[in-house]
């Protein structure tokens, strides 16, 4: 496995480095334009995005009823990369006068009619899971048929 | 709670899928690379007709696959960044580093990539030669993390994924997390592949194009953009077509004489979209041998349009010589409408759009 792991980093380390070279092509100033945008990607993600993200959750922890968790923190993360791929389209800000087979489709609407869909499945699923007759082995809420509540308090 | 549900059970399966993702666009933009900055060893082939819709197509859609996939991945590791010791011994800073160079160049390429295919050039470098460098960057920081991480890796992936064993609380389990992340895959690319799979247009709500345009094709060069209008349709314009000393011109009604043949040839862009479309012109071979050219050589065309990065390219012969490559003068029955290329464009099989020259003033057979 040390053979692998050699291999693989010596790769790694060469093919970064390529790259490298190719990106110092570019004059100072767009090499700092650059770097700028990549450091600036992972400060948004590493001290905003993620923080807010921790924030929801812990609201969220709270605040939604334990059934709800689980359909709740998936149409929340679907939420996330839907905005995540509007915010390219939603404003148009690429648009150009002369060419309208780009951008050509209504954003803001398509992104509130996706979010309205996602969000309507939480309680669809909730009504399915409670409506649907369980299966033999089916686990619920996590629980094997093996286990065995606490023993209550004794009195 | 909170710690059980990112483990490395999760990081490991998501960063999986992830690094099947990431090899994936890279080799197709290779392929897309090479295509446009062809090197003697380099090889592509004519046949089937679709193939460069489908490597592009798949360039586009595993980069937006990815995102979902970074955005659970990161989730799972971010308390890492916080560990004590914040610097520790030489190896530890290493490794910081090398995933402070992993995490930049992947939100680098996933985010210039997203804003490329929406045409939204708000950083201020050149988009094609950057993302192509940053993408050997990428898969270099890939490589050490995965060598880094190996006995990790397995040891994580041998882990049961459900956590009933362990104890785990009532409530949103590490296998719900997976299955939430390969459905915001399935959302993601739902949403936006409509642009090259015509099945999925009406519900890729965030794709930047419905696929529409004039004459059923989208464009991404206008000839205003070109500054193409006036010279695209003076009654002076003549194709040249030469071969060293040997030279032809033709008029538009000149190409309306010679034989014309009929392809149904995708579009596709390196932006992601395509479309299928029936191409009707002169078939290109015919007008090379016209000036006694030999099919083994490679040609060059060249656009109206004012010198600039694709106003002029060179086809290979192998596409050169084949039988569906057209100098076409209409598209779906109708005459190229003049953001098509009127009078008349270029139109091979498996070519990048960019490639596919419009406004064609003059063929160059190349020794």
């Amino acid at each position: 496995m040390t053979a692998v792991r050699v291999m693989l980093i010596t790769a790694g380390v060469a093919l970064g480095c390529y790259g490298a070279v190719l990106l110092w092509d570019n004059p100072p100033v767009v090499l700092l334009r650059i770097v700028m945008w990549a450091v600036v990607g992972v400060v948004v993600h590493d001290f905003v995005f993620a923080p807010l993200c921790a924030a929801v959750g812990l609201a969220w922890r709270r605040l939604v009823p334990t059934g709800l968790q689980s359909p709740v923190a998936v149409a929340a993360l679907c939420s996330v990369v839907l905005v995540l791929l509007a915010v390219p389209v939603y404003a148009k800000p690429g648009m150009r006068p002369d060419n309208p087979t780009v951008l050509n489709r209504d954003y803001p609407m398509g992104l509130w009619i996706s979010l309205a869909i996602v969000w309507a499945c939480v309680p669809l699923y909730y009504l399915l899971l409670r409506l649907l007759p369980v299966r033999q082995d089916q686990m619920v809420d996590r629980q094997g048929t093996d286990d065995v509540e606490r023993q209550p308090p004794s009195v | 709670m909170t710690t059980s549900l990112r483990g490395t059970a999760v990081t490991a399966r998501v960063g999986m899928v992830l690094g099947v993702a990431v090899a994936v666009c890279f080799v197709t933009g290779l392929i897309s690379h090479f295509i446009q900055h062809p090197q003697p060893w380099f090889w592509w082939p004519t046949q089937p007709v679709w193939l460069y819709r489908f490597t592009q197509g798949l360039h586009v859609a595993s980069g937006i696959a990815a995102i979902p996939l970074l955005v659970v991945k990161l989730w799972s590791v971010w308390p890492k960044l916080f560990e004590r010791p914040i610097l520790g011994g030489v190896v530890r800073q290493l490794e910081r580093v090398s995933i402070l160079v992993l995490v930049a160049s992947m939100l680098f390429q996933l985010s210039t990539g997203l804003m490329n295919i929406a045409q939204w050039y708000a950083f201020e470098f050149f988009f094609t030669t950057v993302h192509y460098a940053m993408s050997y960057v990428a898969v270099g920081a890939v490589l050490v993390h995965i060598g880094v991480k190996l006995p990790v890796i397995q040891r994580a992936l041998s882990d049961p994924i459900g956590d009933v064993a362990q104890g785990g609380a009532v409530g949103t389990s590490r296998r719900t997390v997976l299955r939430g992340t390969w459905l915001a895959v399935g959302l993601a690319t739902l949403v936006t592949a409509g642009q090259t799979v015509p099945l999925l247009r009406r519900v890729s709500v965030l794709a930047p194009r419905t696929g529409d345009g004039p004459q059923g094709v989208p464009v991404n060069r206008t000839a205003v953009a070109a500054g193409v209008v006036k010279s695209a349709r003076s009654p002076d314009y003549r194709l040249t077509v030469t071969n060293g000393p040997q030279t032809k011109t033709f008029t538009v009604a000149d190409l309306q004489a010679m034989p014309q043949t009929t392809h149904r040839l995708p579009i596709a862009c390196v932006e992601g979209w395509s479309a299928d479309a029936e191409w009707t012109g002169v078939v290109l071979a015919e007008l090379v041998a016209a000036v006694g050219a030999s099919p083994d050589s490679d040609v060059r065309m060249i656009s109206l349009e004012p010198p600039g990065p694709y106003s002029r390219t060179v086809l290979p012969a192998r596409h050169a010589r084949d039988d569906a490559t057209l100098i076409a003068l209409k598209v779906n029955g109708e005459t190229l409408a003049l953001d098509h290329g009127y009078p008349c464009r270029l139109i091979a099989p498996t070519r990048p759009g960019v490639l596919q020259t419009k406004w064609l003033t003059r063929i160059e057979v190349v020794a």
